[in-house]
């Protein structure tokens, strides 16, 4: 029962933070609903019996990346911008109201054939009960090192580029 | 048992609505307990006694998101690492220590000489160094 | 799983209460009676934190005045003890002020921000083996998670007010934290290598009771790793000598220069407890957290032999593990408070390269000797090494 109660807290909180953050005018306001967002994904996570992944979605995406954004917003002086001065109509390429809510309708009817459709084939192949409240992170870890030592030993490369990256970006150019 | 598997995280659920309830229901009782008399000096930021002149952010220096971006290089890393660290032991014990002690230097080896690479590039100098050599050059 | 619920499930008498309340009801009250409770003890464990933050304020003074041959506050209450309840009482009674330009929302949030990383971090700390609220298998990277939360509210805090004070306190506050994160993770790391799993649970109880067991002293390696982990905590919770965003000399309060009242003392909760939380944390990972020497902590010797119940025997181990636990935090607690009071402030850049250029090489450097010794040595300690070589001379003879 708790289940279900962590499951309706945590999908309220990521709508509605996604929802908030595209509705916020502020740039800074958005970051914050963003971290809300991230927040209920990470229970999302908890819902599903992966511990480890909620975790590490708390440290690296709420505890890192917001606070990236929001250095980065600091950096190009979003923050100054306080009110959206382009109405989504005035720009042309964003279309009209029109084009919306005809993009909107057929969205959702779409979405209805193919949920009937993904209806019958969930039914047939029914999720029993979570098992054992098991460890995700030994499972990853012996992973990580024995099937797929490549990929482990490959995304400190690219850790590395990106590092590298990061550092030749942020480089005051000269003269 | 499946119930057990979830209640877990009550706990944490719970302290952060009472954290929510405890900020929220401090100002709310203050609200009535605390006077209210906003002056025109008291709404202004605080300047030491002056006025303040210009907005609040002024220029911001490239260094607080160089700092972030190699932070997060190394959270990832360390995300990384987790598992890796938490297993170790069990292969130690199976006797395959050797070839889990190889990978686990070679990613802490390729990302410290990443670390190198930033401190020769003067990345992690708060200063950098070559604005020190410009006036340096304005100054002859 | 372990944590509160599944300590008094033990007893009769929880199963008599689900048992009679699940007829009651109708459906399988354990969700129900988990969570009354897990409420239960959460607000006694926050009124306990609380209480020792506002002692820690109260502390903080009587030993800086210790320190510095004077006083304190002796007024309010037998020693001045009450002293904290006068501030929150004198900080409720203030005019909640927010300056025109300031962004209110966020203004509002900050100081719930910084609360919540810190209450949320509660969850996890191992206070006895039977009370640890609960006893997450990931529990030491969930609570790296909301201790960064913290440095959010921090940044929100600066921004918000809109001042030039509070923004720079705010930026550089946010950039504090996040660059000592990399040594303090590291050196868990190190810790976790050792003890073979993520939970504090784990981590505790691959310790034992007397001080060659603790973790601090199972190698040279982690023996620094201590150290870095303490500095890299006290700047995590903005302490001195690492308090520049709360700098009183230079930014006049930092990024809480336009809090007033109440906003104010949740900021400065907030530190004390996280103060509070580091330092149990550091206790647990390193010197043997709740683990009581000789094995007291399990009651196994008091059922045996003084014949006592096995639960009131049990009960009497968790209050001594409870007792060790808080002793050792606090101790680590005094040396903080002591620090604070003796080193001088670090400057920006200072600080900036005291993480980057010392404490981050020498974190990797200690992950890689403890996995070396790891590897090498089977992960025995250095002490269980000197008894082998002992007992290996000694059949020599």
């Amino acid at each position: 029962m708790f289940g279900s109660t962590l499951f309706i807290i945590s999908a309220l909180l990521t709508l509605g933070g996604a929802f908030m953050v595209v509705a916020s005018k502020n740039l800074v306001h958005a970051c914050v609903f963003l971290l809300a967002s991230l927040f209920g994904v990470a229970g999302l996570y908890a819902t599903l019996g992966a511990d480890f992944l909620a975790a590490i979605q708390l440290v690296v995406y709420a505890g890192g990346v917001v606070i990236l954004m929001l250095f980065a917003i600091m950096l190009t002086g979003g923050s100054q911008d306080l009110s959206n001065k382009y109405g989504l109509n005035k720009i042309p390429g964003m279309g009209s109201v029109r084009t919306y809510i005809a993009g909107g309708l057929s969205a959702l009817v779409i979405s209805l054939v193919v949920l009937k459709i993904l209806a019958n084939v969930i039914k047939s192949a029914q999720v029993g009960e979570l098992p054992e409240f098991t460890t995700t992170v030994e499972k990853i870890g012996t992973m990580l090192l024995t099937d797929h030592i490549l990929a482990f030993e490959i995304s400190s490369i690219l850790l590395l580029g990106a590092l590298i990256g990061a550092a030749v970006i942020s480089r005051p150019r000269k003269g | 048992m499946a119930s057990y598997n979830l209640d877990v995280y009550m706990p944490v659920l719970i302290l952060m609505a009472l954290a929510c309830i405890t900020v929220f229901g401090a100002l709310f009782i203050g609200m009535f307990l605390r006077p209210s008399n906003p002056t025109e000096l008291k709404q202004t930021p605080y300047e030491c006694g002056e006025e303040p002149i210009g907005s609040a952010w002024s220029n911001f220096n490239v260094r607080f998101y160089v700092v972030a971006l190699i932070f997060i290089i190394f959270d990832v890393e360390s995300a990384l690492m987790f598992p890796v660290a938490s297993v170790f032991k069990k292969f130690v014990d199976l006797g395959m220590g050797g070839a889990v002690l190889g990978s686990f230097l070679l990613f802490i080896g390729i990302l410290a000489g990443g670390i190198v690479y930033c401190w020769k590039k003067g990345d992690l100098d708060w200063v950098r160094s070559y604005q020190v050599s410009e006036t340096v050059k304005k100054e002859d | 799983m372990n944590s509160v619920v599944s300590y008094f499930s033990q007893t009769e008498g929880y199963q008599a209460i689900v048992k009679t309340l699940s007829e009651l009801l109708g459906f399988d009250a354990t969700s129900l009676v988990a969570f009354i409770v897990f409420g239960a003890v959460v607000t006694i464990v926050v009124t306990v934190l609380a209480t020792i933050g506002g002692l820690g304020t109260y502390a903080e003074r009587k030993i800086s005045a210790d320190l510095q041959m004077r006083q304190g506050p002796n007024r309010v209450g037998p020693f001045g003890i009450l002293q904290f309840l006068a501030d929150g009482v004198k900080m409720i009674l203030k005019e909640d002020i927010v300056p025109r330009q300031a962004d209110r929302f966020l203004f509002n949030i900050s100081p719930l921000l910084c609360l919540l990383g810190v209450f949320a971090s509660l969850a996890v700390v191992p206070f006895s083996s039977g009370f640890t609220l609960v006893n997450l298998n990931v529990g030491i990277i969930y609570l790296l998670g909301v201790a960064s939360i913290v440095g959010i509210g921090i940044f929100l805090g600066g921004y918000s007010s809109n001042s030039k004070w509070s923004m720079l306190g705010g930026m550089r506050g946010a950039s504090q934290i996040i660059s000592y994160e990399i040594p303090v993770t590291l050196s868990i790391l190190a810790a976790v290598v050792i003890v073979g799993g993520l939970s504090f649970g784990a981590a505790t109880e691959a310790q034992g009771g007397l001080p060659h067991q603790w973790l601090i002293f199972h190698n040279p390696f982690t023996f620094i790793a201590f150290f870095v982990l303490f500095i890299g905590s006290l700047a995590e919770a903005n302490r001195a000598p690492f308090d520049l965003p709360e700098a009183e000399s230079e930014l006049v309060s930092g990024y809480h220069t336009e809090f007033t009242g109440m906003k104010f003392a949740f900021f400065a909760l907030a530190e004390y407890i996280e103060v509070f939380v580091l330092c149990g944390v550091a206790s647990a990972l390193f010197l043997g957290g709740y683990k009581v020497p000789f094995d007291l902590g399990t009651g196994a010797i008091f059922s045996e032999k003084l014949g006592l119940h096995p639960m009131l025997a049990k009960n009497i181990g968790q209050l001594l593990q409870l007792g060790a636990f808080f002793t050792k935090a606090l101790l680590l607690y005094y040396v903080v408070i002591w620090i604070r009071w003796t080193l001088p402030r670090l400057r920006v850049d200072h600080l900036m390269v005291l993480c980057w250029k010392y404490l981050t090489p020498i974190a990797l450097f200690n992950l890689v000797g403890v996995a070396v010794w790891m590897y090498a040595f089977d992960g025995q300690s250095f002490f269980a090494l000197i008894a082998k070589m002992g007992a290996a001379a000694g059949g020599h003879h």
